[in-house]
């Protein structure tokens, strides 16, 4: 049974005068411990998800979806509160830049403290105080901090940005949740301190089962980590499919792209030649192309591509292209 | 924390240089002979002017008068009044804490009142209840304040009879004023009547000082209205949300913090407006304090007068600027443990 199930979801940017499409019919599914990967350019969408899935979008924005189910249970009918009550008890979501995520005048303790669902403590009330901060420090080892003490009394401003990320998953452990969205945990940190984190969400998804969710812009980084993949691009859905589909036999002109865009030491690209890159860049908000949003800047594009194309499945391989790379690798 | 004392105590040093440099230049600037001015004795004998000269230190430059000039301010000397050649420090004395309290109460209500109403209003943001606490706030700062007060002593004095019109207390009490604070003073005096005497002194307050409050209040509305719009708006308090918080957990346990943080830095800086606004309201209400005494001076050509009430005043809102300063501090880890360089 799917842990999440999404289908045909949309994100509104609600204007004074009309409402731009900001995420346009993306379906996502997971199954428990899966890690799924959800990549992108930046402004394709991916956090807008996220966020949305979480339910932490202002009213700026309408989400509408065919189906939102959550462990086989339909979350669209239910009344925006309780839906959020599941969301919130089962799933878990990390920020970039994680110090900025972290209340400036409240200490790590506190807020982590908070974070802790009452429901979890045993006891009469005069031992919960106790029992919540021993509970805190757990969370705080688990995540591999052992100065506790220390890191309880510190504020965010006082410690590194891997250390805040840490709290943060700390904080995300605290309900114990099923699925964790981890929304680029390693934007703007050192590559040393980015393997630590992804080793760290890599063990919790294995020792506890828990799935992950890990968006990011950089393919080639995430590839180790991931079971499956999600590729977005301008908000509408590209492709998906097991990690080695993606990365062997991409059936997307895009992923394709991407994978030529990305070097690696082994490539033999010869002196002074160009990298490969898509031409042009990201359509923004406001002049999105119709039809497939790639359209303008695929090398395949036709003139079927001005109409959306739709998702075609070949073996748990999905793909949304009208001339997809199929066909080239046989 | 010992730091954050050392740069504070360092910035008042070099305030009062200054204020005490202005206030020593404006004796020469003001008409009249320059060692009356500072001095305010119009009536002296040559004797006594050759005394007050060395008192002075006349013979010596400019820096050495300069010198002498705050020695005699520190030993509590300002002079004496041009137009009642009585000592104005005693009269700063007598007449400082009676502003102190008014301005004290006017900015207590002020902050209770405007700090909290803001905040409903960013909660509500793009409501009906935010436009009109907004549309309300524009009201309340565009008012003169010398019209409001005698429009409040007009309905509320006059016509409905609630509170009384001007003064401090009612004559038919007799107080001993040991301290000059109208409030320490009844709680601590023999009196049989305290208690009566305690609710005369509020009935007298109250007017003046919501008159005074409005125009600060509406400010700080705004204030903590852009300040807690803000604070929504930041990534922490969407983690937060992503914690599984409620709106309510959310505004108690971080916004209102963080918010504060903001409008206290403003607030500091409003005093100054508010000490202002509450000399002219202490002409209005009749209230025997330092605004109506310096206003009186300004109208007598008061010379020294003049010069040391800017002076004491000037203090008096510099002192109240570092308190709020280290409120901030207190809430405020960031300000707390700045690194060298940092600010």
């Amino acid at each position: 049974m799917n842990l999440l199930d999404i289908r045909n979801l949309s994100i509104e940017l609600i204007g004074k005068n009309e409402s731009t499409l900001a995420v346009d019919r993306v379906s996502l599914a997971m199954k428990e411990g899966e890690v799924r990967g959800l990549v992108g350019e930046s402004g394709s969408g991916k956090s807008l998800l996220a966020q949305a899935i979480i339910g932490v979008l202002d009213d700026k924005w309408r989400v509408s979806a065919d189906r939102f189910h959550w462990r086989g249970k339909e979350l669209l009918h239910l009344p925006i509160e309780e839906r959020k009550a599941i969301i919130t008890q089962d799933v878990a979501m990390i920020f970039q830049e994680p110090i900025s995520c972290l209340d400036p005048t409240t200490t790590i303790g506190e807020q982590l403290e908070e974070a802790i669902d009452s429901s979890q403590l045993t006891g009469n009330f005069w031992q919960r105080r106790k029992q919540r901060k021993e509970a805190a420090v757990t969370l705080l080892h688990k995540v591999g901090i052992k100065q506790h003490e220390l890191c309880n009394k510190s504020y965010p401003h006082q410690l590194t940005e891997a250390f805040c990320q840490r709290v943060m998953i700390a904080i995300a452990l605290a309900r114990r949740p099923m699925l964790l969205i981890a929304d680029e945990p390693t934007a703007s940190m050192e590559s040393t301190n980015q393997g630590q984190i992804f080793r760290l969400l890599a063990s919790l998804n294995q020792l506890k089962n828990m799935s992950i969710l890990l968006i990011s812009h950089d393919l080639e980084n995430i590839t180790h980590w991931t079971n499956t993949i999600t590729v977005m691009y301008s908000g509408q859905f590209v492709e998906a499919g097991t990690t080695e589909q993606i990365f062997n036999k991409p059936f997307h002109p895009y992923t394709q792209a991407l994978l030529d865009s990305s070097l690696n030491a082994n490539s033999n690209v010869p002196a002074k030649s160009r990298l490969m890159a898509l031409p042009g860049s990201i359509p923004i908000l406001q002049h999105l192309p119709i039809g497939c949003r790639l359209g303008p800047r695929c090398p395949r594009a036709q003139q079927a591509c001005v109409a959306a194309p739709k998702v075609k499945n070949y073996h748990g391989h999905q793909v949304s292209c009208h001339y997809s790379l199929r066909d080239s690798y046989k | 924390m010992f730091i954050f004392t050392l740069r504070k105590l360092n910035l008042f040093l070099f305030t009062m240089l200054l204020l005490t440099i202005l206030s020593f230049s404006l004796s020469f600037l003001f008409p009249g002979e320059q060692l009356i001015n500072i001095s305010g004795q119009i009536n002296a004998t040559e004797q006594e002017l050759a005394i007050l000269a060395t008192s002075y230190n006349q013979e010596g430059n400019i820096f050495e008068q300069y010198l002498a000039y705050v020695f005699h301010i520190f030993s509590g000397d300002l002079g004496v009044s041009m137009s009642s050649q009585t000592d104005i420090a005693g009269e700063i004395v007598r007449l400082l804490p009676a502003t102190i309290e008014l301005s004290m109460f006017a900015f207590v209500i002020a902050t209770v009142i405007g700090v909290p109403i803001g905040f409903v209003a960013a909660i509500n943001h793009n409501k009906v209840t935010d436009n009109v606490i907004l549309a309300v706030a524009m009201i309340g700062y565009s008012v003169p304040v010398f019209w409001l007060g005698l429009l409040a002593i007009l309905t509320f004095s006059i016509q409905l009879g609630w509170l009384p019109s001007g003064g401090q207390i009612s004559l038919l009490y007799e107080i001993e004023r040991p301290t000059g604070f109208m409030f320490i003073d009844i709680l601590v005096s023999e009196s049989p009547h305290k208690w009566q005497a305690l609710q005369n002194a509020y009935a007298h307050i109250i007017l003046p000082a919501f008159v005074i409050a409005a125009a600060p209040a509406t400010v700080f509305i705004r204030l903590a209205r852009s300040a807690m719009l803000s604070v929504l708006e930041t990534s922490y308090i969407r983690a937060t949300r992503a914690k599984g918080l409620s709106f309510i957990q959310i505004i108690f346990r971080h916004a209102i913090r963080n918010a504060l943080i903001k409008v206290i830095q403003h607030i500091g800086l409003q005093f100054a407006n508010l000490v202002t606004l509450a000399m002219i309201t202490e002409v209005i209400f009749n209230w025997p304090g330092i605004g109506r005494w310096l206003i009186e001076s300004i109208y007598q050509r008061d010379y020294t007068a003049i010069q040391s009430g800017l002076l004491v005043l000037s203090t008096f809102i510099f002192i109240v600027h570092i308190i709020t300063d280290y409120t901030y501090a207190a809430l405020n880890p960031l300000a707390r443990g700045a690194k060298y360089g940092s600010r």
